[in-house]
C-alpha cells in the first residue's frame, strides 16, 4: 500500500463518518460542524486527485463561506437541542424507498460503465502534469478565458452596488 | 503559454459596453464628492454617457462582421444596432429617472450608475458567442435590474416585486446553465460555433440530451423575453419596479434578449433541421401574442395593463424570430414574397435580412414608444394615499386633454403606435414584421398576430378616450413636472411620429447585407 493509498482511506472514512455526523447529529450546530469537517476531508481527496485548485475552493467557499451563512441561520432560528423524534409514517417509508431505489439505480449504471484504460487509476497523479494546479487554472484564465474573466469581474462589482443599494436605508 | 493577441480592432465590439461601465463608474465616484444637494447633473451624466456610448455602437454598425476577443463575442451590425437602441432607451430613462426620483426626494448616483451598468449587460449579451460569457452577461445586465427593481422601497409593493424578479430570475438563470451544461456534455464545447459544428454527431449519438439542452436554454431565455407560458412574473414585477426601469425593463432586456436568444439558435441550429425551434418557437409567439392582449383587456391599472402589453410584443418579436426557422428561410428561399417583392426585380432579396430589418425597427418603435408611455405614467401617477389599485388607474388619464393638450397628445400618440396605428412608428414596425413573417410562409401566424393586436387596440384606445371623452374628476391631477421628463417625452414623441412618416435612412441601415455575423 502506497503512502498515498492510505492518505486516500483515512479520509475517505473519515469523510464518510463526518457525513454520517451531519445527519445523525441530534444538534444543528453539531450537524453544521459535521458539515465543515465533511469538506476538509473531502478537500484531501481532490488534492490526491491532483485537483489542487478545486480542493483550495472547496476549502474557501464551502467551509469557509458557505458554512458561516449556515450557522447564521441556525443562530437566527435558535433551535433546542430536541431534534424531531423519529417516527414512521407512509411519507417517511415512501421516501426511503425512493432513496434505495435511486442508490441502486446510481450503483446499477457505475457497474456498467466501461472500463477504459486512460481512465484507469494507476496510483500515479504526477502523470497529470500541470493538470489541474492553479498555475494551469492561471495560465488557463488570464490567456484562454481573458474576455470571460474580465466579465465576472464586471459582475462583482455590479453585485456589490446592487447589494449595497438594496440593503440601504430606505429611499 | 500563448499570450493572446488582442488588437485595437478586438476592443472594438465591447467598446460601446466600456464606454458605459466608465460613465458608470463616474457616477459612483459622484456620490463620493457630491458637494451638493442638486443632482440633476446625475442624470445628464448618464444620459450624455449612454448617447456617447451609442455613437461609438453607431461606428461599429457600419464594419463588417467578425468574430473578436478570441472567439467570444462577434461584431455585428445586429448586435451594435440593439447596442444602439439600447443606449437610446438607456439615455431616456435616465432622463425620466431625473423628474421621478427628484419628486420622491430619492436622486442617488448609484441609480443612474445601475441603468449604466444594465446597459452595458444588454449590450455584451447581445454580442456573445459563448455560453459562459452569455451567462455572465445575462447575470451582470439580471442583477443591476434587480436592485433597480427594489431600489425605491415605497409605494404599493415594491419589495414583492424585486424579490419576485430575484427569485424567478435566479431559477431562470440557471435553467439556461443547465442547458448549456447539457450541450457541452454533448458536444464538448461552449463555443456557439464549435457546439454547432459538433451538434449533428451529437444529435445522432444521444437526441434526448440535445432537445433537453435547447428546451431549458430556451426556457431561460423565454422568462427574459416574458414570453407565454413563463411570464407569471412579469405584471407583478413591472407593476412594483420604478416606473422608468420599468421601461427600460420592458424595452430593453427584451431587446437583448431576443438577440442572443436568435444569434444562440441561429449558430446551433446550423447542422440540424431548424424544424424544432421552429415549432418552438411559433408556439411561443402565438401564445404570447394571444395572451398577452387578452390578459390586458380587463386591466383598469394602466401600468399594469401596459406589463401585460409587452408580453403581446415580446409575442411580435418572437414571430419575427420564428420566420428566422422558417422552413422557407432555411431554404435559403428565393422564393417571391409577398410584401417585400419588388415588381421591378421580380424576385426578392433573402427573407432572413427582412426579417432582421423587421425585428431591429419593431424594436427602434417599441423602444421610443414604450420609454415615451411609461414616462407619462410615471409623472401622472398617484403619490399620495397611494395603493396598489389606484395608484395608475384609468381615472388618474380622465379628461387631461382639457387640461394638459400637448401631455393627452403625447400619451395619444404612444397609445396608437403600441397599438399599431399609422402614421405612428408602431404601424411601419409591425409591417415589416408582419410582411417579413408572411414572405417565410407563416401566413396563418401573421393573421393570428394582427387579429391580436386589434384585440389590444382596445385597450389602447381607452386610455385616449378617457383622455379625450371623459370630464376630470373634481380632484384632476395634475401631470409632476420637471425639464428633464419633457425633454424625454418630446423627444420620444417626436421620434414616435417622424420615424412613423419618414423612416428615412433608418430602414436602409437596418436591411444591409451580412446583418448576423456567421449566418
Amino acid at each position: 500500500m502506497s503512502a498515498e493509498q492510505v492518505l486516500f482511506w483515512v479520509f475517505a472514512v473519515a469523510t464518510v463518518v463526518a457525513a454520517g455526523g451531519v445527519i445523525l447529529a441530534r444538534n444543528p450546530i453539531a450537524c453544521a460542524m459535521s458539515l465543515v469537517a465533511t469538506f476538509f476531508f473531502l478537500a484531501g481527496i481532490y488534492v490526491l486527485l491532483w485537483a489542487h485548485t478545486i480542493a483550495a475552493v472547496q476549502v474557501l467557499v464551502y467551509a469557509g463561506a458557505i458554512m458561516v451563512l449556515f450557522l447564521f441561520v441556525l443562530m437566527l432560528m435558535s433551535l433546542s437541542d430536541q431534534g424531531p423524534v423519529m417516527t414512521f409514517s407512509a411519507w417517511r417509508i415512501a421516501g426511503v424507498v425512493a432513496v434505495v431505489t435511486v442508490l441502486a439505480a446510481l450503483v446499477l449504471v457505475f457497474r456498467r460503465l466501461p472500463a477504459q484504460e486512460s481512465l484507469a487509476w494507476s496510483g500515479d497523479a504526477a502523470r497529470l502534469g500541470d493538470f489541474g494546479t492553479i498555475k494551469h487554472l492561471g495560465a488557463v484564465m488570464y490567456t484562454q478565458w481573458l474576455f470571460p474573466f474580465e466579465a465576472v469581474s464586471l459582475l462583482l462589482l455590479v453585485a456589490i452596488v446592487g447589494a449595497v443599494v438594496v440593503a440601504k436605508a430606505r429611499v | 503559454m500563448n499570450i493572446p493577441h488582442l488588437t485595437f480592432q478586438d476592443l472594438l465590439p465591447v467598446a460601446p459596453a466600456g464606454v458605459l461601465v466608465v460613465g458608470a463608474i463616474v457616477l459612483l465616484l459622484s456620490e463620493v464628492f457630491l458637494s451638493t444637494a442638486q443632482r440633476t447633473y446625475q442624470a445628464v451624466i448618464g444620459t450624455l454617457t449612454a448617447l456617447l456610448a451609442g455613437a461609438v455602437a453607431m461606428n461599429n454598425a457600419f464594419e463588417p462582421a467578425r468574430a473578436a476577443l478570441q472567439g467570444y463575442v462577434v461584431l455585428d451590425p445586429f448586435s451594435q444596432w440593439m447596442t444602439v437602441l439600447v443606449c437610446l432607451g438607456t439615455a431616456l430613462a435616465s432622463l425620466l429617472s431625473a423628474g421621478f426620483l427628484n419628486h420622491r426626494n430619492a436622486e442617488r448616483g448609484e441609480f443612474y450608475a445601475l441603468i449604466l451598468f444594465s446597459a452595458a449587460g444588454m449590450s455584451l449579451l447581445a454580442m456573445s458567442a459563448e455560453f459562459i460569457t452569455l451567462f455572465i452577461n445575462l447575470e451582470v445586465l439580471s442583477i443591476s435590474t434587480y436592485a433597480l427593481t427594489a431600489f425605491l422601497r415605497r409605494g404599493p409593493r415594491p419589495a414583492e416585486a424585486g424579490f419576485k424578479y430575484f427569485i424567478l430570475g435566479a431559477f431562470s438563470a440557471s435553467l439556461l446553465l443547465y442547458g448549456a451544461a447539457l450541450l457541452y456534455g454533448a458536444t464538448g464545447s461552449t463555443r456557439f460555433l464549435d457546439v454547432g459544428l459538433a451538434l449533428p454527431q451529437a444529435f445522432a449519438q444521444q437526441p434526448g440530451l440535445v432537445y433537453a439542452g435547447f428546451g431549458l436554454v430556451l426556457a431561460g431565455f423565454a422568462f427574459k423575453v416574458a414570453a407565454v407560458p413563463f411570464h407569471m412574473w412579469t405584471p407583478d414585477v413591472y407593476e412594483g419596479a420604478p416606473t422608468p426601469v420599468t421601461a427600460l425593463m420592458s424595452a430593453g432586456v427584451k431587446a437583448a434578449a431576443v438577440v442572443a436568444l436568435v444569434r444562440t439558435f441561429l449558430f446551433l441550429v446550423k447542422g440540424l433541421s431548424p424544424e424544432v425551434p421552429f415549432i418552438a418557437f411559433s408556439a411561443l409567439a402565438l401564445l404570447s401574442m394571444v395572451g398577452g392582449n387578452l390578459l390586458a383587456l380587463p386591466q383598469r391599472n394602466v401600468k399594469r395593463m401596459l406589463a401585460y402589453s409587452s408580453i403581446a410584443h415580446a409575442g411580435y418579436l418572437l414571430l419575427g424570430v420564428a420566420a428566422l426557422f422558417a422552413p422557407a428561410t432555411a431554404k435559403g428561399s428565393d422564393a417571391v414574397g409577398l410584401f417585400t417583392a419588388t415588381p421591378l426585380l421580380g424576385s426578392m432579396p433573402n427573407v432572413a435580412a427582412s426579417v432582421y430589418k423587421g425585428l431591429l425597427f419593431y424594436l427602434l418603435g417599441y423602444t421610443v414608444t414604450a420609454l415615451g408611455a411609461f414616462g407619462t405614467i410615471a409623472a401622472l401617477e398617484r403619490r399620495e394615499d397611494e395603493t396598489r389599485s389606484n395608484t395608475w388607474d384609468l381615472e388618474r388619464f380622465a379628461g387631461l386633454a382639457q387640461r394638459k393638450p400637448g401631455w393627452a397628445a403625447a400619451m395619444a400618440a404612444f397609445m396608437l403606435s403600441l397599438g399599431g396605428v399609422p402614421p405612428t412608428v408602431g404601424f411601419l414596425g409591425k409591417l415589416y414584421l408582419f410582411g417579413a413573417a408572411v414572405d417565410a410562409g407563416l401566413l396563418g401566424l401573421a393573421v393570428a398576430g394582427v387579429l391580436a393586436s386589434v384585440a389590444g387596440v382596445y385597450v389602447y384606445l381607452r386610455v385616449v378616450v378617457y383622455m379625450y371623452m371623459r370630464p376630470a374628476p373634481a380632484d384632476a391631477p395634475a401631470p409632476f413636472r420637471h425639464w428633464t421628463t419633457e425633454v424625454a417625452l418630446i423627444a420620444s414623441a417626436v421620434a414616435v411620429v417622424a420615424l412613423g412618416v419618414l423612416p428615412g435612412p433608418v430602414t436602409e441601415w437596418f436591411s444591409r447585407a451580412g446583418m448576423v455575423f456567421g449566418s
